[in-house]
């Protein structure tokens, strides 16, 4: 991206969060919340450990004879738990009250943010399209229930051209940024970034032509691609139009060009071979197996030969200690992402091997988060003498191939 | 095609699709942590409008009621904010757990 092609876009088009202005209170309350959500995910997630080792592990070694075996065994032992029960309770209502500290300033904002979308629409200034399909059926793990208990989830519209869940949820919001940052370590959209950089340092002299992210939402782990790859096309996919409308006006105004489209990953309309590099992010374990399934056959397909499949997902059952499961778990129910447990009991290298792509060519691996690692040690860490810290604490659990 | 409101009358849905878990044995309890959590909430937007007020008074000597309600404070303010509601979220989700506390994320 040159300078010359973001003061174009800018001058062409207003920056579309421009509207959003939460009043002091709503910014307020939307700080406290992130705080309260930060507070039950960080601390409390791992002071249940102490309860788990005190009192929940020896009754049941005491009933059963041995230790639980896995984390389903460990969500059933602590259901009763007292402090289980608050920890759950306090995260669940801070989850909750997340989109709803929200909802107030984007109500208000959504007649102009729907215009401004329409201009990046029609304008295109940055260069890059969105080719939305009206037709396109919403798959029923979608409409089924909230992800994320966030009500109307990616995909409802509630007027034309509506763009209220793609800002509700999307980039943009994020109150993890800058020196008021809540958290260190946990930058959702430092994913891209950090994947761009170690497939740079990974594969040196890899150029990929055209990357494609599956599930983009808004693109906020998208636009890092064309950044770190000058001249590669970039594409993103998403059965949700709301995400797809605000995340092309992020992008036409920030001078980045990205071809936007309202598709299936299961099946796409992409020629065979059309892509070198396939990445997502948080995506797989929202979708049942059998979807899971289809997507990776679908990169498999989309993927030129010497091109490379990237995703970043929660770490497998596999990876993980029994706790550490039941914890991560804790969302299937409570979360409202009824997959997710069921996405992590698979091991990722054999779903990619099963969708076509050589074992030997099959990467799992936890890196570093870019925007919060010590990147005097990367070099370390690649040469394997550094590990990244664990998956959403400053590091992200990443699967892959390269096809042959 | 559904029927599309106006956009200045969207309301989006202020309830969550699908069942809500209860975690204790009587419900009520759950409605209740509702209850205290939004209020702690509310709690720590009165001290931040508190302390608007007291940064207003103090740098100008003299309040508009306007201003403060569109105030977004910059980001030493609201680091220094930041540093608060975690200390009262610490303070007050004083749970009964024995031992203390390793060294949190940040």
């Amino acid at each position: 991206m040159t300078q010359t092609a973001l003061a174009t876009a800018t001058d062409t088009l207003p920056d579309i969060d421009s509207f959003l202005k939460p009043s002091h209170d709503e910014y307020s309350r939307q700080r406290a919340v992130a705080v309260l959500h930060s507070h039950a995910l960080l601390n409390l997630r791992f002071d249940v450990s102490k309860t788990y080792e005190r009192n929940v592990k020896p009754q049941f070694e005491a009933q059963n004879g041995r230790p639980p075996k896995d984390g389903y065994e460990i969500a059933k032992a602590i259901k009763d738990d007292h402090f289980f029960k608050f920890y759950s309770a306090i995260r669940y209502n801070a989850q909750e009250m997340g989109p709803m500290s929200r909802q107030a300033a984007v109500e208000r904002a959504l007649p102009q943010m729907i215009e401004v979308a329409r201009e990046a629409a029609r304008l295109n200034p940055a260069g890059g399209s969105l080719q939305l399909d009206p037709g396109l059926e919403i798959p029923r793990y979608i409409t089924q229930v909230d992800t994320h208990l966030s009500p109307g989830n990616y995909h409802s519209e509630f007027t034309e051209d509506d763009v209220a869940q793609g800002v509700l949820l999307g980039r943009g919001l994020s109150s993890n940024s800058g020196k008021s940052r809540i958290t260190r370590n946990r930058n959702f959209s430092g994913v891209g970034e950090s994947i761009a950089y170690w497939l740079k340092q990974t594969y040196p002299g890899f150029k990929p032509r055209r990357v494609l992210d599956m599930a983009t939402q808004s693109g906020a782990n998208l636009l890092a691609y064309p950044k770190a790859f000058p001249g590669s096309e970039a594409y993103g996919i998403d059965v949700a139009a709301p995400g797809l409308r605000y995340g092309h006006a992020k992008a036409e105004f920030e001078g980045v060009p990205v071809h936007f489209s309202q598709q299936n990953a299961e099946k796409t309309n992409f020629e065979d071979g059309y892509f070198d590099l396939i990445v997502s992010s948080f995506f797989l374990h929202e979708v049942p197996l059998e979807a899971t399934k289809r997507i990776l056959a679908e990169a498999y397909r989309l993927l030129a030969p010497g091109g490379v499949l990237a995703f970043m997902e929660l770490p497998p059952h596999k990876s993980c200690d029994p706790f550490l499961n039941f914890t991560f778990d804790w969302d299937t129910r409570y979360n409202n992402e009824p997959f997710y447990a069921k996405y992590r009991s698979q091991d990722p290298t054999e779903l990619t091997v099963a969708a076509g792509f050589p074992r030997e060519a099959a990467f799992e691996v936890t890196i570093p988060d870019v925007t919060s690692y010590d990147m005097a040690k990367y070099p370390g860490f690649l040469r394997g003498e550094e590990i990244a810290p664990p998956h959403g604490r400053g590091g992200w659990y990443i699967f892959g191939a390269r096809k042959a | 095609m559904p029927t599309f409101k106006d956009p200045a009358a969207v309301e989006l849905p202020r309830v969550t699709k699908g069942k809500r878990p209860y975690f204790f044995e009587d419900q009520s309890v759950d409605q209740v942590m509702t209850f205290f959590l939004e209020l702690m909430t509310e709690v720590m937007v009165l001290r931040d409008r508190q302390d608007t007020l007291e940064r207003m008074l103090e740098e100008k000597g003299s309040i508009n009621r306007n201003d403060l309600n569109n105030f977004i404070p910059d980001g030493d303010i609201e680091a220094e904010r930041t540093a608060e509601r975690t200390a009262l979220v610490k303070r007050v989700l004083r749970i009964h757990v024995p031992g203390g506390r390793e060294e949190d994320e940040g």
